[in-house]
Formats: C-alpha cells, structure tokens, sequence
C-alpha cells in the first residue's frame, strides 16, 4: 500500500478527539480529528485508507446522516460509530447501512481496536478488490473490439466452432483472436479467463 | 258594506241586474237605482254605476228617520208591487178562469222580501181591498159574495203566511249574510295587521343587518346545530369565502390547525351545554396567513329556553397577543425547561453529560498505559496523558456537581402549599400534551386538604413524571383514554396523590423494581424518572409507591405529611 491506514475520528466533543487520537497514536495507529461532519467532508475521496470513527450526534449534519450521504456519493470507507446513548432503532440503521461496529461510549480499548483492526482488513479487501479491477481494466483497454466479443463469448461457455459460426469467421482466425485474448489479459487458463471477465462486467455475468 | 241592509257592493251591483230584469219583465220605465233602499240613493252614480260604500258608512250614523225606516218605506215598495200586480191583473182576468188573484201573492211575497214584514202585512191589506173592490163578485164593491168568502179568507190567509215565510226567510239569509260579512271584515282587519307587522319586523331586520354590516367586527351566525347560517361582509372579506363555503367542517378548516381541536372541543361543549363559547385562536384570512383572534359565541334562546340561534364574533387580538407572546416568551421558555422536560430527559442529557468526560478518561487510561508498556517507555507522553486524565476528571466531577447543586438549591424553596392547586396548574401544562395523545384527564380533588410545606417545582415533577408514565402507558389499549389525578386527606397531616391510568397495568416482576435507578420497561427510557421521583418524595418524608387498580391499569401514588 502506498498510503498509510488512517483513522478519521469526527467528534464535537474534542476531549474525546484528543483522548482517542492519544490512544490510537500510542499503540501506532495514525488518526486525523475532524469537529464536524461538514469539516470531514470537505476532505473525503475514495483515495482515502482506513476507516472512519463517526460520533452518532453531531451538530449540523448527524452521523446517521453523513453515513447516507457517503454512500450517495460511492465513498465507501468503512464507518464505525459511536455514541453516548445510541437507541435500537438509530443501532439497527446504521448496522443495516453498512457499519462495521457500534461502540457506545465508554468503550473499552480492546473493543475499539478490534472494530478498526475489522474496519481496515476490510478496507484494505476492498482497495485491493479496486487495483485488482483498475488492472483489468486497464488490460481490457488493449483489446480490440473483436478480441473483446470473442472473450465475451468464451466466457459465456460456446466452443470455438460455435464462435465461429456465430460471427462468420473460420475456426483458425478464432483460435488466433483467443490466444491474443489470452495473453493481453494474462489469463493462465480458460477459468482463469472466466473469472477476468466476470469481474469486468458482474451484472451480465450473476443475469 | 251596508250594515242595515247588509248588502256588499257586489250585491248591489247584483240587485241592479235583477231589477234591470224585473224592469224587462214588467215592460216598464223603471230605473235600477228605484229598487235600492231611499237613503242609499245619494250615493247612487248612474253614470258609472259605481256604488260609494264608505260614503254610505258615514252618512249611516246620521240617520235615524225611525218613521222613514218602519211607515214611509215598507209602504213604498208594498204600494209599488201591489200596483204592479193590479195593473197585470185588470188585462189578465179577462184571459185566464175568475177570479185570478195569483199576481198579488207574488206582490206580497216581493214586498215581503224587499221591504220586511211591515211592507209584507201593508201589501196583504193593500191586496185584500183591491181584491176585495175589483175582482171578488160583487165587482166593483167592498161586499163579499157569500159564496166567495171562502175563497176570499184562503186568500188573506195564504197572503200571510207568505208573508211570514218570505220575510223570515229573508231574514235569516241577512243574518247569515252579516256573519259572512263580518267574518270577511275580520279577516280583512287581520290581513291588514298582519301585514303591517311583517313589514315591521322587515324594517327592523333591515336597520339590524345595516347595523351588523356597519359594525367593524366580523360577525356570523349559525342554528341551534351550529351550522353556520350568516356571516356578515367583514368575516366573507376576512376569510376571502362565502356564507355556503362556510358549512360544515369548513368551519373549523379556517381555524389554525393547532388550535382546531380545541376549537372544535369547546364549540361542540358549547352547542350541547349551551354556554356561551370564548376562545383565542389564529384564524386563516384569505392570503393564507394567520390573524389571532378572540372568538366569542353567545346562544339566543326562545321564550321556552330553547337555543334559536347562536350568534359569533372575531374581536382581532393579533397586536395584545403579540405583545403578550413576547412577554410570557421568556417565562414560558424557563417554565417549560424546568416543568415539562420530563425526568427521563432530564436524566438521559446528565447521562450524556457525564459520559463524555468519561470516554475521554477512559481512553486516556488506556493511552496513558500504552506508553508505558512500550519498549521503551515514553514518559513524557506518558506524563502528558496524565495531565489530560486529571483535566477531565475534573470536568466530570463539575458536572456531577452542577446536578447536585440543582437538586439542593431547590431543596431550599420549600414554601407552604396548596396541593389541588398546584395539580389544577399542572394539568394545564399538559393539556397539550393530552391533546395530542389523545387522552381526557380528570381530576378528583379532594376540597379539605391542609397546605403542606413542599418544594412546588419538584413535587410538580415528580406529578408531571407520574401523569407521562400514564399517559404513556395507555397508548396501546382502546378508546377513551383517561387519566385521573385524585387527591385525597389521610389522618390529621398526611394527603395522598394518586394517578390512576387504564393501561395494562404493571406486572408483578416490574412492581418490586420500579422505583430502582436505571430500570425501565420502554426501549427508550433511561430508568431514571421513577427513581428520581422516589428520591424526591423521600426527601420530602413522603411514601410512594405502585399498584394495579381493580378495573384495569395502574395506580401511582404518593403521600405527603405535615412537617411539625
């Protein structure tokens, strides 16, 4: 990773900001404070690495709220909560919306260490899931339009003859396009290559 | 009409056709106006053969000839109709069988008719002697043949009765005549009055509706129902619609909606009780904004104590309300902190209060920790920590001090009160709130408490918690809800509040720890209200506690003593 994992703490409370930062910079975590929702926001991009520790109760925009609106804007930081009082209702809307954890203040050290250690493994799954996509993105741009109805096909299971007899070419010029399929994308097998494309496009490949 | 001869203009328009007739008849030069009664001749028109009978009315009174009304008349009309019948007679008698005398009877029977018994009887002897002198043998003498004296006395016998009968019948056909006619009079006279009061009363509803239109002030009125009947310009001009868009729910949908159910409560207690109906509400004008006015309703009732109508009008308070809304702003806005912020809430923001520091202490433990045990260890952040650690827990023990200070101040005000009091004014601050949940609360208050020495704001709380629980508590079962704050003297310094809801009641493993800190059944509660309720009637020397009344649902209750 070329960025170092970070904790956003948004807290109006700064007693809890500095308390939190204290513990998490002594056992070598690195955090950044924010007052406000709209503070944290100014800031936010999908670049970002690590995860967020959102007070429930904010002025101005709430917590609940900034979590709507991350995921409105596609940002997808894991966002762990925490508050002094937090009700069922508001506890099972979050959750629902994707919170890695709950953490009702005061928390315990462990309990808040191992909701980040969940929070990052699962950013980090899912920054890795993006380079991993950006890469065959960027493979798939070498293709031609040809290569890329015959990996289509492929992917979808036809033998080469049935390739062939759908786009009217002979077996051999098939055989060729699916070699330069094969090596552009870097696909070690047909199952290798299966998968490639699936992640490509995953709507058409789950219909 | 004429009152002695009874005859009505009509009538004697009537008589002229018949005796234009008779004249036909007779073949002779007899003008109409000949057969009317003397005295109405002055008053005969010829010319337009119109007949005066107002005129006739007044000369009447003058008149009073008695020798013209009972000699000079009957033997007029008498005289004429035997003349009539002897002039017919002398040709006739030599054509039809002797001796033909039928012409006088029907002489007789005329004078009878026209002039009374006095011209029947004069017209029976007038008869008698021209019968006798001209057609009874001997002719021409006043001597009656032996033989024909039985004829001559059937004759003046038959002449009388005629006589008799004609004039009687004549008689009783003026008196039922009269009848009519004094019938029709009266009717006449009634119409008249009637009349005359109708337009009346219409002048007077006239100058009424001017005064209503001329008044500055919006005006309506409904039925004994309530369903609006009139509204005068300024109300239409105010609210920008019309009297018949005014019926029905319309009219409460002009009233602001926070204020229509209770405008709509007390406008229907009135139209049952019958009181009259004052209330302050905003009422929308036709641009859609809100005006406060004073809306006052007063019943008019007919003479059985039947309501007749009800009778409105908007007095404009917006500027004394404005006024009155910023002056009682500030009162209100402490009143409401202290009062109707409930325990529950009131505990839940101490929590919050308490718990920041708290976190921060916490997590400052840990770090404090952290750089200690690290290889090797950062004192000096280490130090730094603990500074921060000593920082907030003072923060924490501030707070903690601020909530002790609000309890113990108000532990000094403790001043000698009246409890019915107290509760009649609590049970307004939550008139709103029973509004909205939907509950009616009552109150049973006992007339013969003694004032006790309490602190007010606190003991209203603790009521206030109480009435919310049970308001609270009722929000799951049916309609009506109601809740009852009683009062009650127990021994010689003790009296005890009770408030009883018909919820579900408590159940018996939530009775024995209800009053503990931080139990609570709602999902939201913090568990404090009961516990702090407690804490304050203890302090108080009071007693309180819980049970599950006989019809249903559960009884809060506390007592209080006299302190010696």
């Amino acid at each position: 990773m070329d960025q170092r994992e970070t904790v956003f703490i948004v807290d109006d409370d700064e007693s809890i900001r500095e308390g939190v930062s204290n513990l998490l910079e002594a056992v070598g975590i690195n955090a950044k404070c924010y007052a406000t929702a709209e503070g944290f926001s100014a800031h936010w991009s999908n670049a970002m690495a690590g995860c967020l520790l959102l007070d429930a109760r904010l002025p101005g925009i709430g917590g609940v709220e900034l979590q709507d609106r991350l995921r409105e804007s596609s940002i997808k930081i894991p966002v762990i909560f925490m508050t002094a009082h937090g009700d069922i209702p508001m506890v099972r809307k979050v959750m629902k919306a994707g919170a890695v954890e709950f953490l009702t203040k005061p928390f315990h050290k462990e309990e808040l260490l191992n909701a980040i250690e969940q929070a990052f493994a699962s950013d980090r799954a899912r920054r890795m899931e993006e380079a991993v996509l950006d890469s065959i993105r960027l493979r798939a741009c070498s293709l031609t339009e040809r290569e890329r109805q015959v990996m289509e096909l492929v992917a979808t299971g036809l033998t080469n003859k049935e390739i062939a007899q759908r786009l009217f070419l002979s077996l051999v010029t098939i055989k060729l396009h699916r070699g330069q399929v094969m090596r552009k994308m870097q696909a070690e097998s047909l199952a290798d290559l299966v998968r490639i494309s699936e992640r490509m496009n995953p709507t058409r490949a789950s219909g | 009409m004429h009152p002695r001869t009874g005859f009505t203009p009509s009538q004697r328009l009537n008589r002229l056709e018949y005796a234009n007739s008779i004249k036909a008849l007779l073949g002779l030069d007899v003008d109409g106006a000949d057969l009317l009664p003397a005295d109405d001749m002055s008053h005969w028109n010829p010319t337009n053969s119109v007949y005066d009978a107002t005129m006739t009315a007044a000369t009447e009174i003058g008149s009073s000839n008695w020798l013209m009304e009972y000699a000079a008349r009957p033997c007029i009309i008498a005289g004429f109709f035997v003349l009539v019948a002897f002039l017919w007679t002398i040709p006739l008698q030599h054509v039809i069988a002797y001796p033909f005398v039928f012409l006088f009877f029907g002489a007789i029977m005329g004078s009878a008719w026209f002039g009374g018994i006095i011209a029947g009887f004069v017209a029976v002897a007038l008869s008698s002697v021209i019968v006798t002198y001209f057609f009874v043998p001997p002719l021409y003498s006043m001597h009656v043949a032996k033989e024909s004296q039985s004829f001559f006395a059937a004759f003046i016998l038959s002449s009388i009765a005629i006589t008799v009968v004609s004039s009687s019948r004549k008689r009783a056909e003026n008196a039922s005549r009269i009848a009519r006619d004094q019938l029709e009079a009266k009717v006449q006279e009634r119409t008249a009055e009637l009349q005359r009061s109708n337009l009346e009363i219409k002048e007077s509803e006239r100058q009424l509706r001017t005064l209503t239109e001329a008044i500055p002030q919006q005006i309506w009125r409904t039925d004994p129902q309530g369903c609006i009947e009139y509204c005068n310009h300024h109300l239409c001009d105010y609210l920008g619609l019309r009297t018949e868009e005014l019926k029905g729910e319309a009219f409460f949908n002009v009233v602001h909606a926070d204020d229509k159910p209770l405008f709509r409560q007390g406008w229907q207690a009135a139209l049952r009780s019958g009181d009259r109906f004052e209330i302050e509400a905003r009422v929308r004008a036709r641009d859609g904004g809100y005006r406060w006015f004073l809306v006052r309703s007063i019943p008019q009732r007919w003479e059985d104590g039947r309501i007749a109508r009800w009778y409105g009008i908007h007095i404009d308070i917006q500027q004394q309300h404005r006024a009155q809304q910023n002056l009682v702003q500030a009162q209100d806005d402490l009143a409401h902190m202290q009062r109707s912020l409930s325990m529950a809430e009131m505990a839940a923001s101490i929590a919050h209060e308490l718990n920041q520091p708290l976190t921060a202490l916490v997590t400052h433990a840990y770090a404090c920790r952290e750089w200690l045990q690290a290889k090797p260890a950062n004192l000096e952040k280490a130090s730094a920590t603990a500074e921060k650690i000593i920082h907030e827990s003072t923060r924490a023990s501030v707070v903690v001090r601020r909530v002790r200070a609000l309890f113990q101040k108000e532990e000094q005000e403790r001043e000698l009160t009246s409890m019915n009091h107290l509760i009649q004014e609590l049970a307004r601050l939550l008139r709103d709130e029973a509004i909205r949940k939907d509950v009616s609360i009552r109150l049973l208050l006992a007339n013969d408490l003694p004032q006790l020495e309490m602190d007010q704001v606190q003991i209203q709380q603790v009521i206030l918690n109480l009435a919310m629980n049970g308001m609270d508590a009722m929000m799951r079962v049916a309609k009506p809800r109601e809740l009852v704050i009683r009062t009650e003297r127990r021994g010689v310094g003790e009296i005890l509040v009770a408030v009883e809801d018909h919820g579900p009641g408590i159940a018996p493993e939530t009775a024995a720890r209800m009053f503990e800190p931080f139990f609570s059944t709602k999902p939201q509660g913090t568990g404090m209200g009961l516990a702090i309720c407690r804490g304050i009637i203890e302090a108080h020397d009071g007693k309180i506690w819980a049970e599950n009344s006989v019809r249903g649902g559960a009884t809060l209750q506390f007592t209080l003593r006299l302190q010696s």
